[in-house]
């Protein structure tokens, strides 16, 4: 009797490519660009650079990217893209105190997005940055009620 | 609800408004109105994408005499909509303790057919038969939503023939592999009459006879004769049409959704409050009080871009090496469907 192994793996590879690559297009600091290029000395071990990749996902999700003063900052998102990006800026934008705020994604290739925030003096970058995050989770709240409200109303006028 | 951070008139003071038109267990049809389109986008993007679901993730086959190759077996395989109820008490693959996979990450899952009779015989999803411990007892089962109850068809078999496989069915989310969605559709709609001409219909002469008026055409006013363009218009109601692909209920699917993003929200507020930004490896660090900033390099009233302290601003910073200086600002958002 024959065994054939089939095995699917669509996902990580893509990831650790990225990993890999030079001169990432965002800002690095100095500690991660030295953490990057003892990664390219053992490019050829496969397994380091998973457990690497592990690690960085585990860890901070949002930094302050460099250049940033407290009423004018520069965020960056790991593993986050369009889906809070676009309903962040916009709830963001809703704060009377914001002055500007905009996101992009830098490089299709890089699961990165940055929010930049520019805020009047009556408070700061990161205190918008948070009441936004709390603001679209009390939008979240609101229209999850409204739907199960919405769904059971339809439920009993149907029956 | 007292959805109201920042009402900015009448209309929005009632905050969002769900209406649904259609539900039943295939398809789910609501308006969600004074909402946003950003945030309407966002619950289109995290249903399509990020709601966790089970399906087959590694093959091992034992005997395949059929004439289709093991690895296009294993690729139908993965396709097959499971039963995903419960799903949340499944670990990922990659959080379990095991070594490859266990009945806490994962959903085991055999396939034996022999065709011994003299006519080509047919494997279903039916024939998938989950075996051994299970979160609960729907989880990984085959969904079977056609009347005969036989599922999605696998393969033929020739008489003679013989497939015996075992498949590891794991959780995953459809950014991963859209074999992981949980809607089959997602139909996302606003403007019938395209008044905000965020569309350019083609045609032959006369696009109004030529391209069919939508379903919710009738819910909402037609243009005026001569109606002068409306430049602050933004588009207010959003129409939802969510078709499960039977893993998981309509409702369901949106719930999670909704879920799913406030988790992503409430992992990020999480590691703001506990960090403090602190870590934050930027050129401050941590939140400053309201009044740092107006002593020294006090500017009154607000702080343009172009008042930060140091050598470069915060956009010449920005701009020197990430790529909102080398591309179009606007080449993220011109992606965004
Ligand atoms: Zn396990």
């Amino acid at each position: 009797m024959s065994r054939a192994r089939s095995k699917k793996e669509e996902s990580a590879e893509i990831e650790s490519d990225i990993a890999m690559e030079e001169a990432p297009t965002s800002h690095q600091p100095e500690d991660e660009m030295s953490v990057d290029q003892n990664e390219d000395e053992d490019a050829g071990d496969v397994e380091d650079d998973e457990d690497e990749e592990e690690e960085e996902e585990e860890g901070q999700r949002v930094r302050l990217l460099p250049g940033s003063t407290p009423t004018a900052a520069s965020f960056e998102f790991l593993n986050e893209g369009h889906t809070l990006g676009n309903a962040l800026r916009y709830i963001i934008m809703r704060n009377p105190d914001v002055e500007f705020c905009a996101y992009a994604i830098p490089h299709p290739s890089e699961a990165k997005m940055n929010v930049r925030i520019q805020t009047f003096e009556c408070t700061t970058a990161i205190q918008a940055l948070e009441k936004g995050l709390r603001d679209l989770q009390e939008l979240c709240d609101v229209v999850s009620e409204k739907f199960i409200d919405a769904r059971q109303k339809f439920a009993e006028n149907s029956s | 609800m007292d959805y109201d951070p920042m009402v900015m008139d009448d209309a929005e003071a009632l905050g969002p408004v769900v209406k649904i038109s259609q539900a039943d267990s295939v398809r789910v049809k609501y308006e969600l109105s004074n909402a946003d389109i950003a945030f309407a986008n966002s619950l289109r993007r995290v249903m399509l994408a990020e709601i966790p679901t089970i399906a087959i993730d590694l093959v091992e086959i034992e005997e395949n005499s059929s004439v289709l190759a093991d690895e296009f077996i294993a690729h139908r395989l993965g396709l097959i909509p499971l039963n995903a109820e419960g799903v949340e008490s499944l670990l990922y693959g990659r959080d379990c303790d095991c070594d490859g996979f266990c009945e806490h990450c994962s959903v085991r899952l055999t396939l034996h057919a022999k065709c011994t009779g003299d006519e080509n015989m047919h494997v279903f999803a039916r024939d998938l038969v989950p075996t051994g411990e299970r979160v609960n007892q729907v989880l990984g089962t085959p969904v079977l939503s056609d009347a005969e109850g036989l599922g999605p068809l696998i393969l033929k078999l020739r008489p003679g023939q013989e497939i015996k496989l075992e498949c590891i069915a794991r959780k995953g989310i459809a950014k991963e592999h859209a074999k992981w969605a949980p809607s089959a559709a997602i139909g996302f709609e606003y403007d019938p009459h395209n008044k905000l001409h965020h569309l350019d219909l083609w045609y032959e002469s006369d696009p109004k006879t030529e391209w069919p008026p939508s379903e919710y055409a009738a819910w909402e006013e037609p243009p005026q004769e001569g109606e002068p363009f409306d430049y602050d218009a933004v588009p207010n109601r959003f129409y939802f049409n969510v078709e499960s692909a039977g893993n998981l209920s309509p409702d369901t699917i949106v719930s999670e959704g909704i879920k799913v993003l406030q988790q992503k929200l409430a992992g990020l507020i999480h590691e703001l409050a506990d960090e403090g930004g602190n870590s934050m490896n930027g050129d401050y660090n941590g939140p400053r009080s309201p009044e740092y900033g107006t002593g020294a390099d006090g500017f009154g009233g607000y702080t343009t871009p172009f008042g930060n302290a140091g050598n470069q601003s915060s956009w010449g910073g920005a701009g020197g090496t990430t790529p909102y200086g080398t591309t179009p600002y606007g080449a993220g958002q011109s992606s965004w469907p």
